[in-house]
């Protein structure tokens, strides 16, 4: 890399670059001097990279604003030049709503503003121009108030810029910045409050309900924006180097910025509200999604030394190492340790990737990458880190009673990952007491499913190693999972079905084909020992043949699939056939989830028969107190929705395919009938020659080039057949599923308490968190590795009892399942909603089964 | 996304030789590839350990473990096969350089599993790497191949009083003492179904596969192979990098 640019790359970070120094000023005049000098030579390459250095390491976008204004004393040209391409860069982003550009792009018209390479009257008109825009949006006559979550990020955008250049602007243009402040309250006043209904971490007790004091997002950060104002726009957080050169930089030439366009707002339905809302609501939240949701994780001591608005500019730090440094593990770590703020943030740094990780409905990133970067913090930051981690975790297990289904099975899987990073080393014996809790308490089913999902990761042995400070904690660990086998050499060897059992197990041993197989089981086993001995015998045979590996089990599948597909034709045999494989792999949850999997990926079982199965007695039986049934269920979902969304990939990238396919036909075709053209001018002429090989040589081209067109669209229509029918299936079951809940709900929650709302049926529940929350969560910084051990917490926690009672429980568990799948897949639930409510979601549903429903699709519930 | 410091569409340096292509069509396979190879994997992680891991990234298609051509056993390597592109390059993003079975394994794109790729290349039958290794490594067979050798043959000179402790070469690394000797370890193998159903894997996915090509060479090699120091399988304590893998890796070429 050519010295300039590690220069600019490295700007402000300690690093061999800059030597010794950690003055910004001395980096900046630094880097500033090696540009110089290159200006004349690579000013296109410098204006790229500039920009691009400027976008991707936004937290230093300060260092960045005073280069360029530093540039701009010398050459005016390409500073004009840079103007122009953020302008064009911007407007782009607003045209496609690529909400990262346009937010970070502002950012730096703002510092751009404070090194007076930008008029601040260009910024307050693209300020005004946003707030026009937002406030046209959430105008009921003139707008479509369903888009307002793009009226509120427009907003936050603003209001982002303030902590970067409020100072200047209100120095340089108070009159217009006053009426831009004054706009947004307005703003603010019209807009609707945003619910977190159905998204926040934790569920409250009334979450239809909002009480004076809470704010949503946008408030909070309005609020957080006067303070800032009121004490003068002071932020520790944020660098402002272009202060050291400001007896040069009053000398810049500062550059206009042409007007700007807001995208409209799609049209609003024809009701203002109702489902078609709602649905339009819910596209917009995922076009412009909220960055962050607060979990408030720690006692506000251990963060709130920070003024308000640092902690808002500190997230955004964080967020956006994470988003441009996802895949370069070095640089995200040192990056999100070495924020340019004079200040501690262990704390907030783990709240805010914990609220990441846990973050609804999705996470930017998949979790596993929060996981790697909890682990290289950890690294990072030996001392400090781990204890900060083990204070979160312990503070989340105190409230996982309450934690959203969705953020406890993340939970979970981080947690579990997590340990076994680090040799499985956790202070079990502080959730000993768990073992005194009911089976369906929450806490205990958390230890439980962790312990679990170690052993997956590593084994039994090893696991039962890490617990021996709770050694009574044995006790949760899921069996040692092998096999189940029915027809073992050991027992009963005379009956029936051994003796089939065996002559299977030959015949496969023995290579022989499928259709002997198949004919065998027609001729001497179906006739004689009637189906029910016949699956028992061919499920279990064939699956312990295939039970050494995975590998072993998809080999089976593939050379005998005709068989099981031969003995279990119809959904009630698949059913039949699931319970036969979960009872061979009774002791082993993952290779029942696997093997079920294997058989939806083979075609073998459909996901309806899943789907009954999961709700059969046995299943209902352990929603509240296994993950087991709800993995299967899971998986299910998921491989029906990987379906469609790798369907629909194809399907893009085969349009895409076509288009220039088509662009090749018709030049090949061109070119053909030119030449074919310029052959007909020389008629009479009879020119045979190198023409006639030419024009064979066009016309096979063109020839081809037709049939690639004719391919491709078939195999275009070919795929478009298919989606339609995982769409159907997928309708199928989202259909066959809430039908289900509804059923197993409405009995018990009847049975149990006939409650009519979820406070009710959390009374309860919600007394015992209140006894809860006043222990003090045990965080404590000073041992090492998250060993650290809070006796207070300890004791206090032996008495504790879990008195929500079985039923109950049961409810609880099964709705926040319910919630859980109406949020992940609300996108693909959305446009089946018309069928759902006529078919389903009657009078006669329970309406606390509508409340999770409705939530999870944050649809209204009226 | 993060283009300044790591460009998305640079490969490793490692070239596999036996790949049937140009230079251009090898960087192509690895581009759009949807396989991983999983690396510096213990001898004893199960294709499960693996499944659960790696189906963090996406849903996974297949698992092939690399194999030691001579005894069939797991030897330190594996392929994951995705369903989709993006997540194999999330699981080498987000995995490579993660504990495994107390290991830091590496992953990295392959350009696609095909038959035969599944057995070890070194000359004993396992990874090259575990050739030339010195030091000990309980999760990988304790020595490399080459120690272990050269420690039979000690063994011999002492058991025919031969030789004497003075006579022993410098390749006998000090951590041996540390560990109690090369041999003489076996009794601690992993307990459970895991060890269980490996051995009946072998035993059985490759019994009917006949040895065709055993020569007399190679079945002398085969017996010291099996005279070798035992495996110590859960002696946990794992000193081995990515770099170490990294060199391997190339040297396997």
């Amino acid at each position: 890399m050519s010295s300039w640019k590690s220069l600019l790359l490295r700007i402000g970070d300690k690093c061999p670059e800059y030597g010794t120094s950690s003055d910004f000023k001395e980096h900046i005049e630094t880097c500033f001097g090696a540009l110089r000098r290159e200006l004349e030579h690579s000013g296109a390459d410098i204006l790229q990279f500039l920009l691009q250095c400027a976008e991707q390491l936004p937290h230093k976008i300060s260092l960045y604003g005073t280069v360029i204004g530093l540039i701009n004393l010398e050459n005016e040209e390409f500073v004009k030049k840079l103007v122009e391409k953020t302008y064009t860069n911007f407007q782009d982003a607003l045209d496609s709503g690529n909400f990262n550009s346009i937010r970070i792009l502002m950012r730096l018209m703002t510092v751009m503003m404070c090194s007076k390479v930008l008029q601040p009257g260009s910024l307050v008109v693209v300020f005004e121009t946003l707030l026009s825009s937002a406030a046209t949006t959430v105008d009921e006559e003139k707008g479509n108030p369903s888009w307002q979550p793009c009226a509120d990020f427009y907003i936050t955008c603003i209001l982002s810029c303030l902590p970067w250049g409020g100072a200047e602007l209100v120095e340089q243009a108070p009159e217009e910045i006053e009426r831009v402040m004054v706009g947004i309250e307005a703003y603010l006043s019209i807009r609707r409050p945003t619910s977190d209904t159905g998204l926040s971490f934790f569920e409250k007790d009334d979450e239809t309900e909002r009480s004076p004091g809470d704010k949503d997002f946008l408030e909070d950060l309005w609020d957080r924006v006067q303070v800032l104002s009121s004490n003068g726009w002071k932020v520790d957080s944020v660098p402002r180097p272009h202060l050291s050169f400001e007896a040069q930089l009053v000398a810049g030439k500062s550059h206009e910025f042409g007007p700007i366009n807001c995208p409209n707002s799609p049209n609003p339905p024809s009701e203002p509200s109702g489902i078609a809302y709602d649905r339009q609501k819910h596209e917009a939240e995922l076009k412009y999604p909220q960055r962050i949701r607060r979990l408030n994780i720690f006692p506000p001591s251990k963060i709130q030394d920070l003024q308000p608005i640092d902690r808002f500019v500190v997230e955004e730090y964080l967020l956006d190492v994470l988003l441009f440094f996802n895949g370069c593990r070095k640089e995200c770590a040192s990056f999100m340790v070495g924020l340019p703020v004079p200040f501690r943030y262990e704390y907030l740094m783990a709240e805010t990737i914990f609220s990441q990780l846990l973050m609804l409905p999705h996470p930017p990133f998949k979790p596993i990458y929060y996981t790697l970067v909890i682990i290289d913090l950890c690294k990072a930051l030996p001392g400090a880190f781990p204890a900060v981690v083990a204070g979160a975790v312990r503070t989340l297990f105190d409230k996982i009673a309450d934690l959203d289904m969705e953020c406890r099975t993340r939970l979970i899987l981080w947690f579990s990952h997590h340990l076994s990073n680090f040799q499985f080393i956790w202070p079990w014996e502080e959730w000993a007491y768990v073992l005194d809790l009911p089976k369906w308490a929450p806490q205990r089913v958390f230890v439980q499913e962790v312990l679990e999902r170690e052993v997956r990761l590593s084994y039994w042995d090893k696991v039962k190693q890490s617990i021996e400070n709770a050694p009574g904690l044995e006790e949760l660990l899921p069996p040692k999972g092998g096999p189940n086998f029915s027809f073992g050499a050991e027992d009963g060897e005379e009956k029936t079905e051994h003796v089939l059992s065996g002559e299977l197990n030959n015949m496969v041993k023995g290579r022989a084909p499928v259709r002997e197989i198949i004919s065998w089981i027609d001729e001497n086993v179906l006739p004689n020992n009637g189906l029910e001995v016949t699956l028992g015998v061919v499920v279990q045979t064939l699956l312990n043949i295939g039970s050494k590996s995975f590998t072993h089990l998809i080999i089976v599948l593939e050379r005998y699939g005709q068989v099981f597909a031969k003995v279990c034709p119809d959904q009630d045999k698949q059913v039949m056939l699931i319970a036969e494989v979960s009872s061979f792999w009774k002791s082993n949850t993952q290779m029942t989830a696997i093997a079920i999997d294997r058989m939806m990926g083979y075609r073998l079982v459909s996901n309806l028969a899943i789907v009954r199965w999961v709700f059969s007695t046995e299943n209902i039986d352990q929603f509240h107190i296994s993950d087991r049934p709800w993995e299967i269920l899971r998986n299910a979902i998921s491989k029906t929705y990987n379906r469609i969304s790798d369907l629909r990939k194809e399907i893009l990238s085969l349009k895409r395919n076509i288009s220039s396919a088509e662009e090749a036909a018709k030049e090949s075709k061109a070119e053909l009938d030119a030449a074919e053209s310029k052959l007909s001018l020389v008629d009479g002429e009879p020119v045979v020659g190198e023409n006639p090989v030419r024009l064979n040589r066009l016309r096979s081209h063109a020839e081809k080039a037709k049939e690639e067109v004719v391919s491709l669209r078939e195999s275009l229509e070919a795929k478009e057949a298919l989606l339609a029918r995982a769409i159907d299936e997928n309708e199928e079951l989202f259909i066959s599923l809430y039908r289900n809940f509804s059923n197993v709900l409405m009995e018990r929650l009847d049975e149990a308490f006939g409650a009519r709302t979820l406070r009710e049926l959390k009374s309860a529940h919600a007394d015992i968190m209140a006894v809860d929350s006043e222990e003090p969560s045990a965080m404590e910084l000073d041992n090492e590795n998250g060993k650290s051990q809070n006796s207070q917490s300890n004791g206090g926690k032996t008495g504790n009892a879990y008195n929500v009672d079985e039923k109950k429980q049961w409810c609880i568990t099964t709705l926040g399942y319910v919630k859980a799948f109406s949020r992940q897949y609300a996108s693909e639930i959305w446009p089946h909603i018309e069928r759902l409510d006529a078919e389903v979601f009657t009078e006669d549903t329970p309406p606390l089964l509508r409340e999770a429903v409705y939530s999870g699709l944050r649809r209204a519930i009226n | 996304m993060a283009s300044l410091f790591k460009d998305p569409a640079k490969l490793s340096a490692y070239r596999d030789r036996r790949f049937p292509g140009s230079q251009e069509e090898f960087e192509h396979a690895l581009q759009t590839s949807a396989t991983a190879y999983v690396g510096n994997m213990s001898f004893y992680t199960t294709e499960e350990q693996v499944y659960e891991l790696f189906s963090r990234a996406g849903e996974i298609k297949k698992i092939i473990m690399g194999l030691d051509k001579n005894s069939k056993t797991p030897c330190g390597f594996c392929f994951v096969v995705y369903y989709s592109r993006e997540d194999t390059e999330d699981a080498v993003k987000y995995i490579s350089g993660t504990i495994l079975d107390d290991r830091p394994i590496r992953v990295d794109f392959d350009w696609g599993f095909l038959e035969g790729r599944q057995w070890g290349r070194g000359r004993s039958g396992g990874q090259v790497r575990d050739e030339y290794r010195t030091d000990y490594d309980p999760g990988r067979g304790g020595y490399g191949k080459l120690v272990q050798k050269e420690l039979e043959a000690q063994r011999q000179l002492v058991d025919y009083g031969a030789g004497s402790l003075g006579s022993f070469p410098p390749v006998m690394p000090h951590s041996y003492g540390r560990h109690g000797g090369g041999h003489g370890h076996g009794g601690s193998h992993r307990q459970g179904r895991d060890y269980y159903r490996k051995r009946q894997r072998d035993d059985d996915r490759h019994a009917h596969e006949p040895s065709k090509r055993t020569s007399d060479h190679e079945s002398r090699r085969n017996s010291d192979h099996d005279s070798r120091p035992e495996k110590n399988p859960r002696f946990r304590e794992s000193g081995d990098s990515d770099d170490d893998e990294d060199e391997d890796r190339k040297r396997r070429s």
